[in-house]
């Protein structure tokens, strides 16, 4: 089956749209506040209804497209950070049956995660010179908000795809 | 734990690696820039267009009045451009006189070249915009960008078709590879001097410093850029200053501005492109 190909290329789709459909969609007082990564989003589902390692591999393929295309400062940021909050998310909560709420925690969490790493970066490198307590609550907040809102508009239809994937690879094994 | 292990090593020592200035990116990291640029535009413009049309539609009242003033600006532009032609006529021959070399002729025969947003990072860390002018197009790292009301940042890489912008609001006096600005005055040009290098996120402005004790910089102030160090062309419009302060250690005096552009809603940008200075 192709679906797994298909979903990928979708996610790159999201890559995109995140970048240039979801801006213009963004009120104009709310563009400096909130940076949605809804690519991550996703990620966090497929670490915990597929399998870690996925998440791990599609976080740091993928982080690493956004360091190239926005290349600011340095690269390898974003596929760090996407790459550890999806594995860890997937270590923590070994949880395949997650139901809704499960779900919605996890992504808050694994939201603060992410946020949180790229804060630490660039703190290390001395690129940042806001402190976390206003950050967290000038833009990490604002984000979790997007994001959790955007899980529950994909939760069934992207559970429901990741579980057909899953069914498929299973029966091809047996 | 030991391939972990591995992987952070290889990422802090990547991050390391393209933290510094580089000359130009290899070859995937182009690749995938222009790859993912041509996509991107594919969305980019669309969407710009319905959001652009919306508000097309509410700011239909102000029009009118726009364009009233608009020809009042065209009628002052019209008288000032022959009197600054004639300037122009005798600086020109006042330099030939004065055997410039050609090198030195040309430093501020700067080029402006409209692009087109691509997409946008709006990463507080990390802001960036991607445009559609590149290597091709003479784009080279370090150029400054700016929007019709001002300065809104700087070439930071170029592939052949797109480059990436950094943004003014990532400035930062402790960066790594800082990026000061040297400015001025508008009308004071030869005695009010000065250097924006930080950007205070908490209350979206720039921080002006160095000015000397006698410099008779005051509130309402243009700053535009200097042109002194060379990097930044002269001319630049950064913004209005909104307060003068002595700084914290007395000696000299900082001075608050307000940046003339807005970092929202972009569409097209201008780059200003400098002439190649023989290395």
């Amino acid at each position: 089956m192709a679906r797994k190909q298909i979903l990928v290329l979708l996610l790159f789709v999201l890559f995109i749209l995140q970048g240039t459909v979801f801006f213009w969609l963004t009120p104009s007082s709310l563009q400096l506040q909130i940076y949605p990564n809804f690519v991550l989003v996703c990620l966090f589902f497929v670490s915990i209804y597929y399998h870690r390692h996925t998440g791990l591999v599609l976080g740091l393929l993928f982080g690493m497209l956004h360091d190239i295309v926005y290349y600011g400062e340095m690269i390898g940021t974003y596929s760090f950070a996407m790459g550890v909050s999806a594995y860890l998310v997937g270590l923590v909560f070994k949880s395949p049956r997650a139901p809704l709420p499960m779900m919605m925690t996890i992504v808050i969490l694994g939201s603060l995660l992410f946020d949180s790493t790229l804060f630490g970066i660039y703190k290390v490198f001395r690129l940042n010179p806001t402190s976390y307590n206003w950050s967290l609550l000038h833009h990490m907040l604002p984000n979790l908000l997007v994001h959790f809102a955007f899980a529950l508009a994909i939760y069934v239809p992207l559970r429901k795809q990741i579980e057909l994937v899953t069914k498929n690879q299973k029966r091809k094994a047996t | 734990m030991f391939i972990m292990l591995i992987g952070l090593v290889a990422f802090i020592a990547i991050m390391g690696f393209t933290l510094g200035p580089r000359a130009s990116l290899s070859w995937p990291e182009k690749f995938v820039k222009d790859t993912v640029g041509f996509v991107q535009s594919v969305f980019y413009k669309p969407a710009a267009y319905i959001a652009g049309f919306f508000e097309d539609v509410r700011n239909m009242k102000a029009i009118y009045e726009e364009n009233e003033e608009l020809r009042r600006a065209v009628a002052q532009y019209s008288r000032e451009s022959a009197n600054y032609n004639n300037m122009k006529a005798n600086y020109e021959a006042l330099k030939d006189e004065l055997h410039f070399t050609e090198n030195q002729k040309n430093r501020d025969k700067y080029e402006y070249r409209t692009a087109q947003v691509l997409s946008v990072n709006s990463d507080p860390n990390n802001r960036t915009l991607v445009i559609d002018l590149g290597e091709r197009d003479g784009v080279r790292p370090n150029m400054s960008v700016t929007t019709v009301d001002g300065m809104v940042g700087i070439i930071s890489n170029v592939s052949n078709f797109t480059s990436t912008v950094k943004l003014l609001t990532t400035m930062d006096a402790q960066d790594p590879n800082p990026q000061p600005i040297s400015v001025t005055a508008i009308g004071k040009e030869d005695k009010t001097f000065g250097v924006v290098e930080s950007y205070d996120e908490k209350t979206n402005t720039l921080l002006m410093t160095r000015i000397s004790e006698d410099d008779p910089i005051k509130e309402k102030d243009k700053i535009i850029s200097s042109g002194a160090g060379g990097v930044i062309p002269q001319g630049m419009i950064i913004g209005k200053v909104l307060s003068v302060q002595t700084s914290q250690y007395g000696q000299s005096r900082t001075a608050t501005i307000e940046p003339a552009a807005k970092f929202d809603d972009w569409k097209y940008l201008t780059v200003v492109i400098t002439p190649e200075e023989p290395e």
